[in-house]
C-alpha cells in the first residue's frame, strides 16, 4: 500500500552554510522527508496539515521535484532547488512564501538556528507566473478583449439603472446622458404612486408572483430531486431511455410547446389558475437534468452503506443524498425562480387579479417618454431579484454546472 | 423455411426472455418507479404530450370552438405554398439561428476561457457581468430606449452628435435595420446556461493535465486549448450546443417587445411569433400545431448534426 503511494526523487539539499547533503526526497501519505545518502533517518521532514490527507503524488518536471495533491486540492511542490512551495488551487497562483509546516522540520530549523546554522529558505521568484506557457502579449490581449466586451455587455444594464435614477428633465436633454448628473429616486416613488392607482392593488400582483415562485420552486426541488436520485443511483429498465428523452426536451422551451400546452391545460381545467404556471414548473427538464448529473458524482458507497444499515430508499434520499447535494439545490432554485419570476403568463391566465408582477410592471412600459423613468425603475426591480440570487450563490452554482455535461 | 422459422422463433423467445428479465428487474426496483412517478407524470403531461398533440393537430383544422376536422397535409401545403409571411418567418429564424447560434456559442466559449485565466475575484465579477443579461430576462427592453426613433434615443443622439446622420432614424420601425438590431440584442443575451457550464467546465479540468502538458512541451495557449482543454470539455460543449439551439430557435419575446407585434412588413417575424399569432390571436390551433411540429423536427435534426460534429472535436 505505502509502496504505491510513495514517490522518491534524487537531489541535493543545500544548507545555508554551504553544507550539501546528497540524498533523496521521499513523499508518502503523511508527509515528505529528505533522507541523506546512506541514512535511514530523515534530516528534514514536513507533514501535511492533518485534516487534508494526501490524494495523489506525482514526480514533477525536473528531478528533485515532487508534487503532492491533497484532498482539499491544495498542492505542495517540494523542490530541492527552490524549496517548498504551495500551489493554491482556488486562486490558481503560486503562493510566494514558502510554507512552514509546524513539524519536526521546524524543530530542526530551531535547532539549526541554535547551533548557528540555518536551513536555506528559498528565494522568492521575481515574477511568479501562473501558466509557464503564456505569452505576456497574449495575456494583455485577452484582458483587453475581455474589458471591451465586458463594457459592451454591461452598458445596457448601466443605462437602464441610469434611466431609473434620472429626473424627468434629463430625459429631454440632448444628447441623452448615460448616467444622470443629479440622480434621484423619484422614479421609484412614481412607481409606487402608479402602483397605487392600478385597478387591482399592486400587492396582489406581488403576492401572486411570490406564491407562484415559491410553490413552483419548492415542488420542483422535491419532485425533480426524487426523480434525479433514482435515475442517477439505481439501474432499472426504462431509466436511461427516460433520461435521454428529458435531455432532448431541454431544447423545447415554453414557447414552442405553448399552443399544445394551452390545449392540454384547458382540457384539465387549469386555464386561469395558478396551477397552469406551477405544475409545468415542477417538471422543468433543466433542473432535473442538472440534479441528476450532480448526484452521479456522489459516491455510491455512501448509499450502499446506508442500504446495508437498513435505511429505506426514502430515508437514504432524504437523510443522506439531499444534504449532500446542497449546491445543486441552489442551482435548481435559481433556474426555477428565474423562469417563474419572469413569467408574464399572458396566454394561460386571464383574470387581472391572478396576473403576476412582471406582467403588471410591463404594462407601465406602454406610455411614451414620460413613463420611461418609472418603467426603468420597474425593470430594475424585476431584474435585481434573479441577479442578486445569482451573485449570492455563484460558487455553488458553478460547482453544480461542472457536472452539467451531456455524455454521449 | 424451417431455418427461418426456427430463427424467428428463437429471436422471439430471446425477446420474450429479455422482456421477462426486464419485468423481474422492474419488480425488484418498484421503489424506483414510485420515486420517478410524480416527475414522470408531470413531464409526460407538459412536455411529451404537447409534442404528440401538436403532431396530431398538425393534420387537422381546429379552432377550439368546433371539433377538430382531419384535413391531411393541407396545413403543411398551405404553410409552404401560400403563407408568404411564414416564408419571411422561416428566413428570419434561419438568419437569426445561423448567426446567433454559432456566434453566441463560440463567444460564450471564448469568454469563459478568457475569464478562466483571471484571478479569482475578478473572475466572479466577470461571470456576473457576462451572465446578467440572460437572467435579467426583460432587461432587453432597454434597447427600445437606446434605439428610440426620435432624437432622445441614445443611439440616434450619438450618431447625430458625430455628424454621421442628419436626422434621427426609426431603427426599430424600418424593416432594414430591425434584423441587425435583433441579432445584436440576442447575442447580448446569449451568454446563458451554456456559458455557465463552460465556466464551470474550465475550472473542473484536472490541473495535473496542464502540468503534464508543460512538461510535454505544450508551448502556447492555443495548443493547450486544442490538445488538453477541448477533449476534456466535450460533455459541456454538447450541453452548451443544446442550450444555444434553444436560444437560437425560440426567439420570440425580443422581436415582439422591440419591433412590435406584428412588426412593419412582418420584417421581424420569426417562426415562434408566427406560431403565437396563429395560436393565440387567431386561434387556428391546427395551423399553429403544424408550425410547432416543423420547429420540433428542425431542432431535433439540428441537435443530431451538432452531436455528430462535436464527436470529432479533438480527435
Amino acid at each position: 500500500m505505502s509502496e504505491i503511494n510513495t514517490v522518491k526523487s534524487n537531489g541535493t539539499l543545500k544548507l545555508i552554510d554551504g553544507k550539501k547533503y546528497r540524498g533523496y526526497l521521499q513523499a508518502d501519505e503523511t508527509g515528505v522527508a529528505f533522507y541523506p545518502k546512506g541514512k535511514t533517518e530523515p534530516i528534514v521532514q514536513w507533514t501535511y496539515p492533518r485534516m487534508h490527507r494526501m490524494d495523489r503524488i506525482r514526480r514533477g518536471g525536473t528531478s528533485g521535484e515532487i508534487t503532492v495533491i491533497l484532498k482539499d486540492d491544495s498542492r505542495y511542490i517540494f523542490d530541492l532547488d527552490y524549496g517548498l512551495k504551495l500551489y493554491d488551487h482556488m486562486d490558481k497562483h503560486w503562493a510566494d512564501k514558502p510554507v512552514m509546516p509546524r513539524t519536526r522540520g521546524d524543530e530542526l530549523h530551531r535547532l539549526a538556528e541554535l547551533r548557528g546554522e540555518k536551513i536555506e529558505v528559498p528565494k522568492k521568484h521575481l515574477i511568479t507566473r501562473r501558466h509557464p506557457n503564456r505569452s505576456i502579449g497574449g495575456d494583455i490581449g485577452v484582458y483587453l478583449i475581455l474589458l471591451i466586451f465586458a463594457i459592451l455587455m454591461v452598458f445596457p444594464l448601466v443605462f437602464l439603472i441610469g434611466n431609473s435614477l434620472k429626473p424627468l428633465n434629463e430625459f429631454f436633454r440632448f444628447p441623452p446622458p448615460v448616467w444622470p448628473s443629479q440622480p434621484t429616486t423619484d422614479n421609484f416613488s412614481d412607481l409606487f404612486v402608479l402602483m397605487g392607482q392600478s385597478w387591482v392593488p399592486f400587492s396582489r400582483y406581488l403576492i401572486n408572483t411570490v406564491l407562484i415562485t415559491f410553490v413552483g420552486t419548492f415542488g420542483h426541488l422535491v419532485i425533480a430531486s426524487m426523480a434525479a436520485f433514482v435515475l442517477a443511483k439505481y439501474q432499472f429498465p426504462g431509466g436511461r431511455t427516460f433520461f435521454a428523452v428529458v435531455t432532448t426536451c431541454l431544447m423545447f422551451s415554453g414557447y414552442v410547446t405553448g399552443v399544445p400546452n394551452y390545449l392540454i391545460m384547458s382540457r384539465l381545467g387549469m386555464i386561469d389558475t395558478y396551477w397552469a404556471l406551477i405544475l409545468p414548473a415542477f417538471a422543468a427538464p433543466i433542473g432535473m437534468f442538472l440534479m441528476k448529473q450532480f448526484m452521479e458524482g456522489l459516491p455510491t458507497a455512501l448509499i450502499e452503506a446506508a442500504t446495508i444499515d437498513g435505511a429505506s430508499t426514502f430515508g437514504i434520499f432524504w437523510n443522506i443524498v439531499m444534504p449532500n447535494v446542497k449546491p445543486a439545490w441552489l442551482t435548481m432554485i435559481i433556474f426555477s425562480v428565474q423562469g417563474l419570476w419572469n413569467s408574464t403568463a399572458t396566454t394561460v391566465i386571464y383574470s387581472e387579479a391572478k396576473k403576476p408582477l412582471v406582467y403588471a410592471l410591463n404594462q407601465l412600459l406602454a406610455g411614451g417618454v414620460a413613463r420611461t423613468g418609472a418603467s426603468a425603475a420597474a425593470q430594475v426591480v424585476i431584474i435585481s431579484v434573479p441577479i442578486l440570487i445569482f451573485i449570492l450563490s455563484q460558487s455553488r452554482i458553478l460547482e453544480t454546472m461542472a457536472s452539467s455535461g451531456i455524455k454521449d | 423455411m424451417q431455418q427461418t422459422q426456427s430463427f424467428a422463433s428463437r429471436y422471439f423467445k430471446m425477446k420474450r426472455e429479455q422482456f421477462q428479465h426486464g419485468l423481474v428487474q422492474a419488480k425488484h426496483n418498484k421503489v424506483c418507479y414510485l420515486f420517478l412517478a410524480p416527475y414522470a407524470i408531470l413531464f409526460f403531461t407538459f412536455f411529451i404530450l404537447p409534442i404528440c398533440t401538436s403532431i396530431f393537430y398538425g393534420f387537422t383544422y381546429y379552432n377550439i370552438l368546433e371539433p377538430a376536422r382531419f384535413i391531411g397535409l393541407q396545413n403543411y401545403i398551405n404553410l409552404i405554398l401560400q403563407d408568404e409571411v411564414f416564408l419571411i418567418a422561416i428566413k428570419n429564424t434561419f438568419v437569426i439561428a445561423v448567426i446567433t447560434g454559432p456566434v453566441g456559442y463560440i463567444l460564450s466559449f471564448l469568454f469563459a476561457w478568457f475569464i478562466n485565466e483571471l484571478p479569482k475575484w475578478i473572475r466572479s465579477v466577470a461571470v456576473v457581468i457576462f451572465y446578467a443579461p440572460s437572467i435579467a430576462a426583460s432587461a432587453f427592453t432597454i434597447f427600445s430606449v437606446l434605439f428610440r426613433g426620435d432624437a432622445y434615443g441614445w443611439f440616434n443622439a450619438i450618431l447625430m452628435e458625430f455628424g454621421i446622420i442628419e436626422a434621427p432614424k426609426l431603427w426599430l420601425i424600418t424593416p432594414d435595420t430591425m434584423m441587425p438590431i435583433l441579432i445584436v440584442v440576442i447575442l447580448w443575451m446569449s451568454m446563458g446556461t451554456g456559458f455557465l457550464s463552460f465556466v464551470a467546465g474550465f475550472q473542473g479540468i484536472d490541473r495535473s493535465m496542464y502540468e503534464a502538458g508543460y512538461v510535454d512541451g505544450v508551448r502556447n495557449r492555443w495548443q493547450e486549448l486544442y490538445h488538453i482543454t477541448l477533449p476534456s470539455m466535450k460533455p459541456m460543449l454538447l450541453f452548451g450546443a443544446v442550450m444555444s439551439i434553444t436560444n437560437a430557435f425560440n426567439v420570440s419575446d425580443v422581436p415582439r417587445m422591440l419591433c412590435g407585434f406584428p412588426s412593419t412588413d412582418y420584417a421581424a417575424r420569426t417562426v415562434v411569433t408566427h406560431l403565437f399569432d396563429y395560436g393565440f390571436s387567431r386561434f387556428e390551433m391546427g395551423y399553429a400545431s403544424a408550425i410547432a411540429t416543423i420547429l420540433f423536427l428542425v431542432m431535433i435534426l439540428c441537435k443530431k448534426a451538432i452531436t455528430g460534429l462535436l464527436g470529432r472535436v479533438g480527435t
